[in-house]
């Protein structure tokens, strides 16, 4: 899929399709940003990627490859994390190429997958009460809250919440596996 | 990894960002991992996106859902 389809909206200021270029671009970036994972904040500078991607969108020049404004994220992403080693003073990285970042937007990028989908919503709705709230708090808030706020919203001590937020993750992992459907083992650690 | 850990690198690996002001701003916890649970708070964090991203009625990650109210300028 070539994510530019989505570009001519985009100019058009609508956010409905800067959505869903990012539902498709969101894992290159961040996994373009691996390799700073020890020493800067990934999510925040993803979260500022993606943000200056939609603001310098228009300033993009179609080369005839597909997925330009992916190319022109990943860059941006790889600047600002350069900036970031450079500002915190931090140790640069080993195995920083980025070529082979880029090279990750010319991958195919897969549609999502409706039957997982639905599968993992079916998990998700067989979690216990608790688990499921604080699974719901996090969503729900879209990353706009702490996990201090959530929890106390919830009426819950921060360490309850985690636990909380921690077995619904795991339970929904364990429910996928018995599903026979492979999933990221981190998400059920 | 200490349950300690456990519980920083899950907090970490949410989307919860300080609105940046003149410099981007870290997950105040981020900064109390170490080198191996700053990897893993980025792998969790990679999972959980996709997990979230199953979830939600138009296929978006809490990541994406920030940037966007950022754009809106709600944050």
């Amino acid at each position: 899929m070539d994510l530019d389809v989505y570009l001519a909206a985009i100019l058009g200021g609508d956010t409905r399709a800067f959505g869903g270029w990012m539902s498709g671009a969101e894992p290159r970036v961040r996994d373009s940003l691996r390799s700073f994972a020890q020493v800067i904040d990934v999510e925040a500078v993803l979260q500022e990627t993606l943000l200056r991607t939609w603001q310098v969108a228009p300033r993009l020049v179609a080369d005839g490859r597909p997925n330009g404004l992916l190319r022109m994220a990943i860059r941006i992403g790889r600047n600002l994390a350069i900036s970031e080693v450079r500002r915190t003073k931090a140790t640069p990285t080993d195995g920083d190429d980025l070529e082979a970042a880029l090279a990750a937007g010319d991958r195919p990028i897969s549609a999502p997958d409706p039957m997982l989908r639905k599968a993992i919503a079916e998990c998700r709705d067989k979690l216990p009460d608790k688990p499921r709230q604080a699974l719901d708090a996090r969503l729900a808030s879209a990353g706009g809250q702490d996990d201090d706020d959530l929890a106390t919203a919830l009426r819950m001590k921060l360490n309850t919440f985690l636990q909380n937020f921690t077995r619904a993750r795991q339970l929904i992992a364990d429910c996928l596996g018995k599903r026979g459907i492979t999933i990221d083992l981190e998400l059920g650690a | 990894m200490t349950d300690d850990d456990e519980l920083l690198i899950e907090q970490v690996a949410s989307a919860y960002r300080p609105v940046p002001r003149d410099e981007l701003r870290y997950h105040p916890r981020w900064h109390d991992l170490g080198a191996a649970g700053r990897e893993r708070a980025f792998a969790r964090a990679r999972a959980l996106r996709e997990l979230e991203a199953a979830l939600d009625p138009d296929g978006l990650s809490t990541t994406a859902r920030a940037v966007l109210a950022r754009i809106a300028g709600a944050r």
